[in-house]
């Protein structure tokens, strides 16, 4: 059990420890400034989306709040 | 030209107040040799900026279902130091006819209007739609983002929208906080509303018997629920050309969670067809057979898991969701959306897209209710908490404008196909196509300017 406990801490360390080598220096940033590699590139069409499938489906949100505010048939 | 500011630079150091104009005339005098004219002071604070995005959308589903014509725009106004205000406006406009949720018969049926004021039929043998469906829908956003702290950036939003049977509020909030070198980026938001639901004639009493033309004794007045969404979220930037981001969604709806339009067919437990009405039809009409009003519990929990990944291929870009969704209706979805950017020259691109979705039943879903049973608790045909599978798949093309500004169209298909559990089928039911399966066609041009 103290074996099980120790090894997920040290898994999370290494995981995070993961994430503080990877990533670019702040002059490496050119393609990831451009728009077309936000995560959400295009607003509009994102809420679009979010709101066709909110009103078809019985999932919704997940990249940001669920959307809704509509009694959609 | 470089030289020459290295030095201003070690010179200012040394003595401030006297090389100011030393190496303001240096630099125009560097500048007049080379014959670019003297650079404009570079200022702390930039200008502020508008940025407008509107779109024209046109959605159709075949078969005189849903159509709606939608206006939509965001408009930002950037401040210096990564202020901004945005609002965003949409109206739509909807039209056709929508699935009551009552079977399909071999025979002639006639159903009492939402309203209770009218009655329509449908022919044998189709699925039964509620054609009277027609509302515009207005929704305003309005949102403000602005850093906190060195690292961090906290926005807050409102969001309202009225139709002519809802009204929806709206407050979030969103903290983002960078880590790591601006690799890392932790973020939280809370989203609270508070929606109105008024039903056209009232809501109806739950599992209460449709009733004839001019008979509201089974509905009531306006209903509510609330609904909090919490997101929790990490964006990493793994390389040069990766992205990528992990949220966590909770959602909790409390309150009147029905829809107050849709039935379910009361069957014979023996043939699965619909039980016929008991009394004579009177003269303004009424519903042919016996259909009860659905009921949904009043609480929804959901879970969601979103995680994406955006990656630059030599200017190309790979952009790549899946979601998975659990709630405590016993839905499970799952969703994998693929976009590609494609660049066309320097100045468009192509963008294909595709989208597969799948989701199991509501526990509470139900194709009819067998009368030779007791009545459940919950009950929906509403196609929405069915099984079933859906398929997008779109093409965008996006150019830019002689004055740099952006336009797109985007022409994508939709569909939707179901399938009833085999054990919910009896007699007749198992010979007729009970689910009904959707296609819808989406176009929307979009155009976005700056100033």
């Amino acid at each position: 059990m103290m074996m099980k406990r120790i090894l997920s801490a040290l898994m999370l360390l290494a995981a995070c420890a993961g994430c503080s080598t990877m990533g670019v220096e702040p002059w490496d940033r050119d393609v990831l400034a451009r728009e077309d590699m936000q995560l959400i590139a295009d607003p509009l069409e994102a809420a679009t989306d979010d709101h066709i499938y909110f009103s078809k489906e019985a999932s919704s949100g997940g990249r940001r709040f669920g959307g809704g505010g509509c009694g959609c048939n | 030209m470089v030289a020459a500011d290295a030095g201003v630079i070690e010179m200012s150091n040394s003595s401030r107040k006297n090389n100011r104009s030393v190496s303001a005339t240096l630099a125009a005098a560097t500048c007049a040799l080379l014959g670019t004219g003297v650079p404009a002071p570079v200022d702390a604070q930039e200008e502020p900026q508008w940025d407008f995005n509107t779109s024209l959308l046109y959605y159709g589903e075949d078969g005189d279902r849903v159509q709606d014509a939608s206006l939509k725009s965001i408009i930002r106004r950037l401040f210096s130091d990564d202020r901004s205000v945005s609002i965003g406006f949409t109206v739509d406009a909807l039209t056709g006819a929508t699935p009551s949720g009552a079977i399909r018969q071999d025979t002639a049926q006639t159903f009492t209007r939402p309203s209770g004021n009218s009655a329509y039929s449908v022919p044998a043998g189709d699925l039964p739609l509620d054609d009277t469906f027609r509302d515009t829908r207005v929704a305003l956003t309005a949102n403000w983002q602005q850093p906190a702290g060195e690292k961090g950036l906290l926005s807050l939003g409102m969001s309202t929208s009225k139709e002519y049977d809802y009204f929806h509020l709206g407050l979030n909030a969103n903290y983002a906080h960078d880590f790591n070198n601006r690799n890392t980026t932790l973020s939280a938001g809370i989203a609270m509303a508070r929606d109105s639901i008024e039903a056209v004639g009232g809501a109806p009493t739950p599992l209460s018997p449709m009733l004839d033309v001019g008979d509201v004794s089974n509905r009531s007045g306006d209903q509510d629920k609330d609904v909090m969404d919490v997101v929790l979220g990490v964006s990493q930037v793994i390389s040069r050309d990766l992205v990528m981001q992990v949220n966590y969604s909770y959602s909790f709806a409390d309150g009147y969670l029905n829809n107050p339009y849709k039935v379910l067919s009361l069957v014979d437990g023996e043939t699965g067809d619909t039980l016929p009405r008991t009394t004579p039809l009177p003269p303004d009409g009424g519903p042919s057979g016996q259909f009860l009003f659905e009921n949904r519990p009043d609480e929804r929990t959901q879970h969601s898991l979103y995680t994406q990944a955006k990656y630059n291929m030599d200017g190309k870009v790979l952009d790549l969701s899946y979601r998975y969704m659990t709630d405590d209706w016993e839905i499970d979805s799952h969703t994998v959306d693929v976009r590609y950017r494609w660049p066309i020259g320097s100045r468009s691109y192509l963008e294909p897209h595709v989208r597969f979705y799948t989701q199991s039943e509501a526990e509470f879903y139900r194709l009819s209710l067998d009368s030779s049973q007791d009545l459940p608790a919950f009950a929906s045909s509403d196609y929405r908490l069915g099984n079933f599978d859906a398929v997008t798949a779109g093409l965008k093309y996006g150019w830019k404008t002689r004055n740099g500004n952006d336009m797109s169209l985007r022409v994508e298909w939709y569909t939707q196909s179901g399938t009833v559990p085999g054990d919910q089928l009896i007699g007749n039911q198992a010979k007729r196509d009970n689910y009904p399966d959707l296609n819808a066609l989406i176009v929307q041009f979009s155009y976005r300017f700056s100033r």
